[in-house]
C-alpha cells in the first residue's frame, strides 16, 4: 500500500468514526439495543430530508388512506398519527389540514368545546394557512373546506361569548 | 587478463633448444575466480543495500500506518468513550457533551505540545508536503484534539462544587505549564501525573462519597446519611461502578497516544 493510499484512507476512516461518534452524542442511545432502532430512525430521517431538499419528497399514500378512515369513524388519535406518518415533514397541505380537523372534530362538543384540543387545532391550522395559504379540500363530507373557515371556527369555539349561553346551542350540528 | 605463455618466451625457448617446444595457440585466460569473488562482492553490497532499503521501506510503511491509522483510532476511541457514563440503576448508556472549559482546556494542552515539542509544527505542515499529506497531518491533529477535549470531560467532575475546585486546578496547571520549560518526556510524565491524579479523586474519592441509588430518598437517609449529605451538598452525580473501568482504560489509550505520538509527522524529501 503505498504512503499516498494510507493517507486518504486515515482520512475516510477518521470521517467515519468522527461522524458515527457525533451521532451517538447526539442521539444517546441508552442501550446497544437502542443503537440499532435510533440508527434507523435516523436513517429515515436523513431520506426524508434528502427527498424535500431534491424535490422528490411524497407523503405515504397508504398511512394517509388509514388515517382517512380512521377520520371518517371518528377515531381521531389514530387518525392523526396515521397522517403525521403519512407527512412526517408536514409539507402536504391536505394531509395537515385532516391534521387540523380532527383536532376541531375531536374537541367540538354540543355544550362546551375542549379547549386545549382547539388550541392545538389552532396551531395546526396557523401552520396550514403558512404552508398553504389557497388550499381548499375536495372532500365532499367536510364542511369547512378552507383553512380560514377553519381557523375562525376554531377560534369562535375559543371564545366566550354570550351566545354560548344560548340554551338553543345544544341544537347545533358539528361541521 | 593475462597470458600464459607470452611470444617471447616461445622464443627464447626455441633458442635454447633444450626445452621441450611447446606448440599450440596463444589463449587469453580470463581471471575466473578473481571476477567472480569480485562479482560476489558486487552483488553481496547490492543485496545488503537492497535489504537495507527494504528494510528501510518497511518500517516506513509501519510507521505510516501507525501515525495515520492506528494513532486516529486510538484517539477517537478515546473521544468515543471520554464522555461515557454508565447510569447507577440500570446501567444505562449516558453520553455527556463536553463543557466549554473542556475545548479551553483541550486548546491550552496543544499549545503546550508544540512548546515542549511533543510536536514539531514544521514536521507536520509544510509547504513542502503534498497538499494530501498536510490534510491527513490535520486529521491526526483533530483526533488528538478530540481526544484531549473527551480526558478532560472525563475527568472532571460533572457539576456542583467539585467540578469548579477540579476545573480551576487543571486550568492553574495548564497556565502555569505554559510558561514553564518542558522537555518532551518531562511533559509526558506531568501529564501522567496530572491526570492520574484527577482520576483518583474523581473515581475513588467522589465516587467513594457519592450515595448509592436507593428507592426513596428516606431510605437513602437512614441507610447512608453521611453519604447522602456528602451527595447533596457536592451536588455529586450517582454512576455506575462500571463507569470508573471505562474512563481507566480511557485515560490510559490517551497516555499511550500521547506516547505514540512523533514530534515529526512527515520528513521533507
Amino acid at each position: 500500500m503505498k504512503e499516498k493510499h494510507i493517507h486518504v484512507l486515515s482520512i475516510i476512516l477518521a470521517l467515519f468514526y468522527t461522524v458515527f461518534i457525533a451521532w451517538l452524542y447526539w442521539a444517546e442511545p441508552r442501550t446497544l439495543e437502542e443503537v440499532s432502532t435510533k440508527a434507523q430512525t435516523t436513517i429515515e430521517n436523513v431520506t426524508t430530508k434528502t427527498q424535500v431538499a431534491i424535490g422528490t419528497y411524497e407523503i405515504d399514500r397508504t398511512k394517509f388512506a388509514e388515517g382517512l378512515d380512521a377520520f371518517r369513524k371518528d377515531n381521531f388519535i389514530v387518525a392523526r398519527d396515521n397522517f403525521v406518518k403519512a407527512d412526517p415533514e408536514k409539507r402536504d397541505a391536505r394531509t395537515q389540514f385532516y391534521i387540523a380537523y380532527s383536532y376541531y372534530r375531536q374537541g367540538w362538543g354540543r355544550i362546551s368545546n375542549d379547549d386545549a384540543l382547539f388550541k392545538q387545532g389552532l396551531e395546526e391550522t396557523n401552520r396550514l394557512i403558512a404552508l398553504d395559504k389557497n388550499f381548499k379540500s375536495d372532500d365532499a363530507n367536510l364542511q369547512i373546506k378552507t383553512p380560514v373557515e377553519l381557523k375562525n371556527e376554531l377560534e369562535q369555539g375559543l371564545q366566550i361569548t354570550a351566545d354560548d349561553f344560548n340554551p338553543l346551542k345544544v341544537l347545533r350540528e358539528r361541521k | 587478463m593475462s597470458k600464459v605463455q607470452s611470444p617471447k618466451s616461445k622464443i627464447e625457448e626455441d633458442i635454447s633448444g633444450e626445452l621441450s617446444i611447446i606448440d599450440g595457440e596463444l589463449l587469453e585466460v580470463s581471471d575466473g575466480e578473481e571476477v567472480a569473488i569480485e562479482q560476489k562482492n558486487k552483488l553481496s553490497i547490492e543485496n545488503k543495500g537492497q535489504r537495507t532499503k527494504d528494510s528501510a521501506q518497511i518500517s516506513n510503511r509501519q510507521s505510516t500506518i501507525l501515525n495515520y491509522l492506528f494513532l486516529p483510532f486510538i484517539f477517537l476511541t478515546v473521544a468515543l468513550l471520554g464522555g461515557l457514563r454508565l447510569g447507577a440503576q440500570t446501567s444505562d448508556f449516558l453520553f455527556l457533551k463536553p463543557p466549554l472549559v473542556c475545548l479551553i482546556f483541550a486548546t491550552v494542552l496543544l499549545i503546550l505540545f508544540f512548546r515542549a515539542n511533543l510536536i514539531r509544527f514544521e514536521g507536520w505542515f509544510s509547504e513542502n508536503f503534498s497538499t494530501l499529506k498536510n490534510v491527513a497531518n490535520a486529521t491526526v491533529l483533530l483526533t488528538l484534539f478530540a481526544a484531549s477535549t473527551q480526558v478532560f470531560n472525563a475527568l472532571l467532575p460533572e457539576s456542583g462544587l467539585p467540578f469548579w475546585v477540579i476545573a480551576f486546578c487543571f486550568f492553574w496547571t495548564l497556565w502555569n505549564n505554559l510558561f514553564a520549560e518542558f522537555e518532551t518526556k518531562k511533559l509526558l510524565k506531568s501529564l501522567g501525573g496530572l491526570f492520574g491524579l484527577a482520576f483518583v479523586v474523581k473515581y475513588l474519592l467522589l465516587a467513594n462519597l457519592t450515595a448509592p441509588a436507593s428507592e426513596s430518598w428516606w431510605q437513602g437517609i437512614f441507610q447512608n446519611p453521611t453519604k447522602e449529605a456528602f451527595t447533596y451538598l457536592l451536588d455529586l452525580p450517582r454512576f455506575a461502578v462500571g463507569t470508573g473501568y471505562i474512563q481507566f482504560f480511557t485515560l490510559i489509550f490517551y497516555l499511550i497516544g500521547l506516547f505514540l505520538v512523533p514530534p515529526v509527522l512527515s520528513e521533507e524529501k
